[in-house]
């Protein structure tokens, strides 16, 4: 297995407070990554960073052995990394089945588009997506009138409509409840192996879910990294991230 | 299909019906008999309906709000102007009077290609889309948006109104041109009282309308939507919003264009009031009204609203001045009853239809 992305030295600051502060991290080809750390500690900001939606002022990023900081966001897209946001964003006027054939993207340009309808989407793997998300009843819905989990469902289904060979997704499961977290972790056990994923989260319960090897952040440096035990029990971590409840366990 | 709406007013091939059925019945008008200075003013409404689509096609669709239709709209106009007012010059009379009276001894220099008929046409076509086209970059590729947007395009079209106004010399400034004969190409003279006339505007209506909703139908089209709803998803999705989005000003810019180049053909006359402000944003209350989202919508609000404002001012002229206040009157009610028009008012009334059907079908099966 190949390393896929590697952050070399990737440093955002504001003035001299630096969000991300030299950080460095390498995800391998075909893994699921987890990130977590402290409110502010800058896990976002990699993934902005990553993404171009946010200049870096230092380092490198390294995809697929070439260096992409730089680019534009649309062609970072295009170089095969997808990415779901924090707080969904679907198409709320345009229907289920539109969202996804938008995320459809074989060719960006606008002229070609116009001489473009939809016949020509590839049929089977858009079937198999819409499977995985379970959205198959609602196809004719309009985003809009989804529920917040199922509208969660639809921006995966719609990074991965694109097929991309990173898949960046910040807080899959934020503001889902119990059950629609369960239903989120056997998608996301079902795309493990066949793509790469780092997930940023909150939900300590999903982490363990799903997670394989974990990277943790505080500071905008890397504290620590390994599976899911070793960083249960790592004193550093225990301390800025499961500080609170070591102190609770304590009492 | 389980849980669907599928509300009438969504069927592709009813919509297309609907606007060949609409284009067929406004072609009819002059059958029945429309007098000469009354089909004049049905031209001017073909005109009006373009503008309208023109809007509808970049904010309703595009969610980018011009207040700056005006600016291709009068550009072509004046191209136009100049056009047929050559054609009435000679080259033993090769000053337009209005020049004279601007102490003009020659002609200048931007209106020697108007000699040209071919030349005029492409001038009016050509230099309001590279316009649109290196205005539309700058803004985008800042990736301006939303109110930015509508002050930028005010502004610019302000900044041709008073150009149009203080280039006396070559605009006639206030008094505007007004060129003595209807243009004629290949020797065809179109008469702006004629049927002929009509028939060209409203082809040029329909032509623009339905290219508009093929390219909607396009995938190009949900793309488009797609960048309203959320430009940085489609970002992310790996599209260039700044091109998309410079594609459907210039492409609604265009339908504008054409609507400035037959509007002087039907009124023989151009001044800076193509530039004023009030014009731009009464297209915009147009297409609100008729429910930015629907071509179909705009096209009727265009006509109904300039139809009203003319027989009013018929009545009295206290009429004509309170025509303002009615017209905003209206535009708030839309703006809070109706935010998506009349259109959109449309859907809903269709919707219950549909229910209708539903709960009464199962009783026809049961009685038969």
């Amino acid at each position: 297995m190949g390393v896929l992305l590697e952050l070399k030295d990737l440093t955002k600051a504001y003035d001299t407070y630096a969000v991300v502060d030299r950080l460095n991290l390498t995800i391998n080809e075909g893994e699921l990554r987890c990130l977590i750390g402290p409110n502010g500690a800058g896990k976002t900001t990699t993934m902005d960073l990553i993404t171009g939606r946010q200049k870096l002022t230092g380092g490198k990023v390294i995809f697929d052995g070439r260096e992409i900081n730089g680019l534009k966001e649309n062609k970072i897209v295009r170089r095969g990394i997808g990415r779901k946001f924090q707080v969904p964003a679907v198409f709320k006027d345009l229907s289920v089945r539109e969202n996804l054939e938008v995320a459809f993207n074989r060719n960006p340009d606008p002229f070609a588009n116009m001489l473009m309808f939809f016949r020509r989407t590839d049929k089977q793997r858009f079937d198999e997506i819409v499977e995985l998300i379970g959205l198959g009843e609602r196809l004719g819905e309009k985003a809009g009138f989804l529920s917040h989990g199922e509208t969660q469902w639809l921006e995966i289904g719609m990074v991965l409509t694109q097929n991309p060979r990173l898949l960046l997704m910040d807080e899959p499961t934020a503001g889902m409840t119990e059950q629609e977290t369960l239903k989120t972790s056997e998608i996301f056990k079902r795309l493990k192996g066949a793509h790469t994923l780092v997930v940023v989260e909150h939900d300590m319960t999903f982490v363990r879910q799903i997670a394989e090897t974990i990277s943790v952040l505080h500071l905008g440096k890397l504290l620590a990294e390994g599976p899911m035990h070793q960083i249960e029990n790592d004193p550093k971590v225990r301390e800025v991230y499961l500080g609170a409840e070591g102190i609770s366990d304590a009492a | 299909m389980t849980g669907q709406t599928q509300n009438l007013y969504h069927n592709k091939a009813g919509q297309w019906l609907c606007y060949i059925a609409l284009f067929v019945v406004l072609a009819l008008v002059p059958v029945f008999g429309a007098e000469p200075f009354q089909l004049n003013v049905y031209s001017r409404y073909a005109v009006y309906a373009m503008l309208a689509v023109s809007v509808s096609m970049v904010w309703g669709f595009g969610g980018i709000l011009s207040l700056g239709q005006g600016i291709p709209y009068g550009l072509a106009a004046y191209c136009m102007g100049a056009t047929m007012q050559m054609q009435y010059q000679t080259p033993d009379d090769p000053i337009p009077s209005f020049m004279l009276t601007n102490e003009l001894t020659e002609l200048p220099a931007v209106w020697e290609p108007f000699w040209s008929t071919s030349i005029g046409l492409i001038l009016a076509l050509g230099v309001p889309t590279l316009i649109m086209t290196i205005f539309g970059i700058l803004m985008f590729q800042a990736r301006l948006a939303g109110a930015f947007v509508a002050i930028m395009t005010l502004a610019i079209l302000n900044a041709f109104y008073s150009m149009a106004q203080d280039l006396q010399p070559f605009t006639a400034g206030f008094n505007g041109i007004s060129p003595p004969n209807p243009f004629t190409a290949f020797g065809v003279t179109i008469d702006p009282y004629s049927e002929m006339l009509y028939w060209i505007n409203l082809g040029l209506l329909a032509l623009v309308t339905l290219v508009s909703k093929y390219v909607l139908q396009s995938k190009f089209g949900t793309i488009v939507q797609a960048t309203r709803d959320d430009a940085e998803r489609v970002r992310f999705l790996g599209y260039s919003v700044s091109y998309f989005q410079v594609v459907v000003f210039v492409f609604a810019g265009l339908i504008a264009t054409l609507a400035g180049i037959v509007w002087v053909m039907t009124v023989q006359y151009v001044s800076p009031t193509a530039f004023e402000t009030p014009f731009s944003i009464y297209m915009v209350i147009w297409a609100a009204v008729g429910g930015r989202h629907s071509l179909f919508g705009a096209i009727v609000a265009a006509i109904v609203l300039n139809y009203l404002q003319t027989e009013l001012a018929d009545i009295s002229e206290i009429w004509q001045k309170a025509w303002l206040l009615l017209l905003g009157g209206i535009f708030i009610a839309v703006v809070l009853l109706l935010p998506r028009g009349l259109a959109g008012l449309f859907e809903y009334l269709l919707g219950f239809i549909k229910i209708g059907r539903r709960q009464a079908a199962p009783g026809r099966i049961a009685a038969n």
